[in-house]
């Protein structure tokens, strides 16, 4: 089975082909485009959807050219329909039905979280771990029990990704400032009491964001590190929380900031504690992109037959605990 | 004199290790808060302090008001270690489900009875609670808190009602009106209303909730 995966939840967009032969998949392209607003502000979705809609062509034949396929060698297509950006979402969505219907291809609207997962579980060979998904859209720790994925902790306000890069955007950065924040964090070890606030296996951090704010003019470094280490020690405890109340053997990141070298050290060592396996996705599979959708894809079509063509829906606030696994 | 220090490791848990031992000549529960080694030390030690110190306190104070809880022994401090009394009994995650049901209207007035008091357990969770052989016993009050915020005391039943959401699934339904039957007895009607809007208020507040 051959499957185009686009994914256009928010600042990428991304079409990715996958070859399923029984249980494996072979990322055969994987394309992205990426969507930089001015620096020191956010996403604008209009804007990042402007930008996915004049980038979408170049994106999609440059995927095709790379993994050496034309579109009649595909045997299915799957799109990100939520959660995400309204405008975004709908580009996706609008390329997918078009290929779909134009060549009659069997089209799958999948959840991008589920993407996450799974991708992440397919690249290390996790088999049943708990699961921390972290990314600007995402801070969620879960654990698939009954056909579902049962959160077991999240961010009760803003995630960790949405903190770090409104910090970022305070200080001046480009969003994502995830990487720039860990840079300067790197050159301090001077620690200032920043708002720690865990609730039972939640996490809130929006009374940490206040707070760092308030301590930038003392020095950007020194804000930085103190706000990784408290932010990152809050997660560490609800994940080992977790860990303790499922038993889990096995521990797997994934989402955007699970690229942070700080943050995997911190579950290195939790994990080696609870003796426990440790998975973090690839670098470059652990942000959002055309894979995890085409490999969701994949995986729903053992199952299930395509969507038609009038239930290819986007939702927006489309939880990952609402989805029913088949497969 | 033949000297036996018996040290056996019971669980690893999130925060502590749990230890059985003897104080005293009395067979006794350790609970240390080790260092973490991924925390930043200056950090690692406020909270270690903090929770140690409260734990101890509220553990000694909910008991004036009828909650029953392990008796504490000893506090050390500066070693961030607590002793206190071992309980023998069931977690109450461990029962058979239908005790699971019955146990929560229990938990319902416990959790009740420290509303009532002004105190936020902080870390409801059904492995929280011991099934004694006459009494319910409420554990682990490391995150506990002197409040009596509506939308604190909602978190505490929010956190109970995620814990049967992802770990008691097949029962949650059940489980939950019957502590809610329990908090009710306790709180009284109108309070209980007033605690599980604010819950869903929460609940709204999450990440792509369902908002109607």
């Amino acid at each position: 089975m051959i499957c185009l995966g686009i994914e256009s939840t928010a600042h990428t967009f991304s079409c990715a082909i996958i070859e399923k032969r029984g249980k494996n998949g072979k990322i055969l392209s994987d394309i992205r485009k990426i969507y930089r607003p001015p620096e020191g502000e956010g996403i604008h979705p209009r804007e990042a959807s402007r930008h996915h809609a004049e980038n979408s062509p170049q994106v999609l034949s440059e995927c095709l050219n790379k993994a050496d396929v034309k579109i009649t060698d595909l045997d299915m297509v799957s799109y990100a329909a939520g959660p995400g950006l309204g405008p975004c979402l709908r580009i996706g969505a609008v390329v997918a039905r078009s290929l779909s219907s134009y060549y009659g291809i069997p089209v799958y609207p999948v959840n991008h979280a589920l993407g996450h997962i799974e991708l992440g579980k397919m690249l290390t060979g996790a088999k049943d771990p708990l699961v921390l998904l972290v990314s600007g859209g995402h801070t969620m720790i879960l654990a698939f029990l009954g056909k579902k994925w049962r959160v077991f902790g999240e961010t009760l306000d803003i995630t960790l990704g949405q903190l770090l890069d409104q910090i970022g955007r305070h200080a001046g950065f480009a969003s994502p400032c995830g990487s720039k924040i860990e840079e300067l964090a790197s050159k301090s070890s001077s620690y200032e009491y920043l708002p720690y606030v865990v609730k039972g296996n939640d996490v809130s951090f929006s009374g940490l964001l206040s707070a760092t704010k308030r301590i930038i003019p003392k020095g950007l470094e020194a804000a930085c590190f103190s706000l990784q280490e408290t932010a990152f020690s809050m997660i560490g405890e609800a994940v080992e929380r977790a860990l303790s109340f499922t038993g889990k053997k096995e521990f797997l990141v994934v989402g955007g900031v699970a690229a942070n070298k700080r943050l995997s050290e911190i579950f290195q060592s939790i994990c080696k504690r609870h003796n426990c396996k440790f998975f973090v996705s690839p670098k470059e599979y652990s942000g959002d992109c055309g894979s995890q959708i085409s490999w969701v894809g994949l995986l729903e079509s053992s199952k299930k037959a395509g969507a038609k063509l009038e239930n290819t829906f986007v939702r927006q606030s489309w939880r990952l605990d609402t989805v029913e696994i088949l497969y | 004199m033949i000297f036996v220090m018996l040290l056996r490791l019971l669980k690893k848990g999130a925060e502590a290790d749990i230890y059985l031992t003897i104080w005293n000549d009395r067979k006794s529960i350790l609970k240390i808060r080790k260092r973490k080694e991924y925390r930043n030390e200056i950090l690692d030690n406020r909270i270690r302090t903090l929770r140690t110190v409260r734990e101890a306190k509220m553990m000694s104070e909910v008991k004036t008001f009828g909650v029953s809880t392990p008796i504490v022994f000893f506090v050390d401090q500066n070693k961030f270690k607590i002793y206190l009394q071992f309980i023998p009994g069931m977690l109450v995650r461990d029962l058979p489900n239908k005790l699971i049901i019955n146990t929560c209207e229990k938990i319902g007035k416990i959790v009740g009875t420290l509303h009532k008091n002004g105190i936020m357990h902080g870390d409801l969770t059904t492995s929280n609670f011991i099934l004694g052989s006459d009494e319910l016993i409420i554990l682990d009050f490391g995150l506990a808190q002197r409040t009596e915020k509506i939308e604190d005391h909602a978190i505490d039943l929010r956190l109970f009602k995620e814990v049967l959401n992802s770990a008691h699934v097949e029962i949650v339904n059940q489980a939950w009106l019957s502590f809610l039957r329990g908090y009710g007895k306790i709180v009284g009607a109108s309070r209980k209303e007033k605690i599980i809007s604010q819950v869903l208020v929460i609940e709204k507040r999450g990440r792509y909730a369902n908002v109607v």
